[in-house]
């Protein structure tokens, strides 16, 4: 197997992505009332700034903010009239930079001292969706062995990204970690949760990220281009390192994070309870464009 | 004279009446001098009018899927008032110990990383609800309402047996107790100052409405429960009605603009404090399951806006699981610096290192417990169990340390019990009620005493075939009764609001991250 070390940053200068998420929901039937949470907000962190964001709903009602468990900034509204269709925009300019240097890792022995008794352990047990057969922690112990913290992020990644081939429609919303492995074929959230499941299965902490990827790695200027929501994600090395695990890199200026959790159910970018008459799922594009 | 107390033998317990056989307590004698004379078969007339009763008012409760009269024995259990100072005093301690432990699991996380409670004990349990986090409680208060169970040891020790600060029932047990009571035994009472129970629903009131958001001015409060199939409907509608207050349904109730409203005829009014009789699961489908549809979506984010108080508060469960009990003495230590008043039952911790041994080499000796057992189920009393169970137990602990705990079994005391037609020992426990109001955790005198009807039991819930007793504090001088506030006209509640194809369907959506 092929084990990249991709471990040097790609990029050198910070840009500014505009991002445009629509979703688009067509109730079956006019939904008589629904509550609702959105994620889509992107943080402000060391390697990204948040300069502009904002959540707008049509039909148009009040929308109320808050900061979750999980530092993630929710925007919650509830529509009280029959609605036939709901469309959730949001807005960002994002500026975002490099990554630094990698800093040497813990040993697995400072690892499991750091995560036995801290919050971290909250990263380090799987959840019912990153809960996986022992075989396939196995497997993944073969793949790391001899390897340091970050080298096996890496291989584990790719023997994920090997075995689960990015496959949209396969797997849907509900799919758990084990699902994906065995259906051998995904999208981003699903084999997140792989690699998510098997490093917590080898004591690495590791959380799920959710946010967006810009498709292009060197983009033009001032034009937009259609992407998608995107997750990877965070394992950590005495610091949280990002990797993408589909794309098979680190996380780079081209990642802009909107949240951070165990898995995607902390971190669901659109979340509703309506009356009304179950529907297939939503219509969601998202709209990158590079203005700096 | 031969009389229903002749033949009663004391069992290897402390017998809550008699000190030695023949030996009447002091704070018994009146009950003693005033049951004595009656005939067997008049007392047993007695307790079929009593039963009689209790079903006529609809006071039942589910056994073996069927339901019965709540079945209350007719002699009372009686605390003097030196007795109930001690369980009042460790009661409030307990619980603001309790209180504290949440506001720090919730905020800053103090005593974990002090290494007083393990970070595990928090992070992995089912009950801690993070959503819940960032909720502000008017006053600091989240558990307004606790049930902390007792029970007295061989010594006559009171020890803490468990502690409720998610949503405890019985209460509607302890009031309906004291009714039946005073009206088949009036003579009963004429010897002694037995402090009455009927001020509850008022004190639960004043700290309901005391716990209303800032700044609202008439706070309106409501009980909201899972509806007529749950088994404490009835304790649910009479707390309603006793302080005056609308019963709803989550149907009943609507979240708009985060603030949330009650449908009645006359269109829909705010409500400002939920007293929520459902599990936390069930509050709010937008946040737990998604499947329920006895909640209020919305609910939670309007508790995290401030604009409605949700009794008790959401999350909750952290604080009373089999597990964190094993620390509640530290918790008191630690945030309030006193010793604990009330001790624990001496109990182990499996998933400690050496203890799992120690646990499994005497497992015959020791009650087993699931961390996450209600109602009594899934307890194994070793010296009680045959060989095939305690080899289950074993294998179960082995295989999950972390999900049991092991206590040193308590020979719970003894209360003459009529069994057919004679007096029999027979155990009881107590759970007393407290109400925290923000200033003060007032702690309702006496409490439910359940009892184990059959011979040698020493599991007391009503769901395993447990009864009850009215359990009286002596007062030291004359108690007043409290006057009753009369509950103004109540609005009806409108009539239940379907969705489009007629059936209330709540769906759950979200978008694949691709």
């Amino acid at each position: 197997m092929n084990v990249n070390l991709n471990l040097t940053p790609t990029a050198t200068v910070s840009r500014r992505l505009r991002i445009k998420h629509t979703t688009r929901v067509s109730y079956a039937q006019p939904a008589a009332s629904s509550h609702n949470e959105v994620r889509m907000t992107p943080l402000t962190l060391p390697a990204q700034t948040t300069l502009d964001a904002r959540v707008t709903v049509n039909p148009t009602t009040p929308t109320w903010s808050y900061w979750d468990y999980w530092g993630t900034q929710v925007t919650s509204f509830d529509l009280m009239d029959p609605h036939a269709d709901l469309t959730i925009t949001a807005s960002s300019l994002v500026e975002t930079h490099p990554p630094g240097p990698l800093q040497g890792a813990p040993t697995w022995l400072e690892l499991a001292e750091q995560s036995a008794n801290s919050r971290l352990l909250e990263y380090a047990n799987p959840t019912p969706r990153t809960t996986i057969p022992a075989e396939l922690i196995e497997k993944a112990r073969e793949v790391a062995a001899g390897l340091d913290v970050h080298e096996t992020a890496v291989a584990v990644s790719s023997l994920v990204a090997d075995r689960v081939s990015y496959l949209p429609g396969v797997t849907g919303v509900n799919t758990s970690a084990a699902e994906a492995w065995d259906q051998g074929a995904g999208v981003c959230q699903d084999i997140a949760h792989v690699t998510i499941a098997l490093l917590r299965g080898l004591g690495l902490p590791t959380r799920y990220v959710s946010g967006y990827l810009h498709p292009e790695q060197e983009a033009e200027l001032h034009r937009p281009v259609a992407g998608q929501s995107h997750a990877w994600v965070d394992y950590w090395a005495g610091d949280w390192c990002g990797y993408d695990p589909t794309n098979r890199k680190r996380a780079d200026e081209s990642h802009v994070v909107v949240g951070r959790g165990r898995d995607y159910d902390d971190v669901t970018p659109h979340k509703g309870i309506y009356r009304g008459v179950a529907g297939g799922p939503p219509d969601v594009t998202v709209e990158f464009t590079r203005v700096g | 004279m031969a009389d229903i107390f002749d033949a009663y033998a004391l069992a290897d317990a402390w017998d809550e009446m008699f000190e030695r056989p023949g030996e009447v307590r002091t704070a018994y004698e009146p009950v003693l001098a005033a049951l004595q004379p009656i005939e067997p078969s008049e007392l047993r007339f007695r307790a079929d009018q009593m039963a009689r009763a209790f079903t006529d008012r609809g006071v039942t409760y589910a056994f073996a899927g069927e339901e019965r009269p709540w079945p209350l024995d007719l002699v009372p259990r009686i605390l003097d008032a030196l007795e109930w100072d001690l369980i009042q005093r460790g009661v409030r301690q307990r619980v603001r110990a309790l209180e504290a432990y949440l506001a720090d699991a919730y905020g800053h996380a103090r005593a974990f990383e002090d290494g007083v409670v393990p970070w595990r004990l928090l992070l992995n349990s089912a009950h801690f609800h993070r959503a819940a986090h960032g909720i502000e409680p008017p006053g600091g208060v989240r558990i307004h309402v606790a049930g902390i169970d007792l029970v007295r040891d061989e010594a006559g020790d009171f020890r803490v047996l468990e502690d409720n600060v998610r949503v405890p029932s019985g209460v509607s047990y302890v009031i309906e107790n004291r009714r039946a009571m005073t009206r088949i035994f009036p003579s009963l009472f004429a010897e002694q100052h037995v402090v009455p129970v009927d001020g509850y629903a008022q004190r639960l009131l004043a700290a309901l409405r005391a716990a209303a958001p800032d700044g609202t001015a008439d706070p309106r409060v409501v009980v909201l429960t899972p509806g007529p199939n749950n088994a404490a409907y009835f304790e649910h509608a009479l707390l309603a009605r006793l302080m005056g207050v609308q019963l709803v349904e989550g149907h009943d109730l609507v979240c708009r603009n985060n603030r949330v409203w009650m449908r009645t005829t006359r269109g829909e009014v705010p409500v400002h404090v939920v007293y929520r009789r459902l599990d936390d699961d069930f509050l709010d489908p937008l946040h737990f399951r998604p499947d329920s549809v006895i909640g209020c979506p919305g609910i939670l984010s309007a508790a995290m806006a401030g604009n409605v108080t949700l009794a008790n508060a959401v999350g909750n469960g952290i604080a009373d699981d089999k597990l964190l009990y094993t620390y509640v003495p530290d918790l008191i230590r630690y945030y309030l610096s006193e010793e604990p008043i009330l001790p624990n039952v001496e109990s182990f911790r499996p998933d400690e290192p050496g203890q799992l041994e120690a646990v499994l080499d005497q497992i015959d000796q020791l009650v087993i417990k699931p961390v996450d057992g209600a109602g009594g189920q899934g307890i194994v009393i070793g010296p009680k169990s045959d060989r095939e169970t305690l080899e289950e137990t074993r294998k179960a602990v082995i295989a999950d340390p972390r999900g049991f705990i092991a206590q040193r079994p308590v020979a719970l005391s003894t209360s003459p019990t009529l069994a057919g037609e004679r007096m029999a020992p027979r155990h009881i426990d107590l759970r007393p009620f407290a109400v925290n109001d923000g200033n003060d955790v007032w702690v309702l005198p006496g409490g439910l005493t359940r009892v184990a009807l059959q011979e040698g039991n020493l599991i007391v819930n009503s769901s395993q075939g447990g009864g009850s007793k009215d359990t009286w504090v002596l007062a030291e001088g004359p108690t007043e009764n409290p006057v009753p506030v009369s509950p103004g006209a109540l609005p009806d509640v409108a009539p239940r609001q379907l969705g489009p194809d007629g059936n209330p369907t709540v769906v759950q959506e979200g978008a694949q991250q691709q």
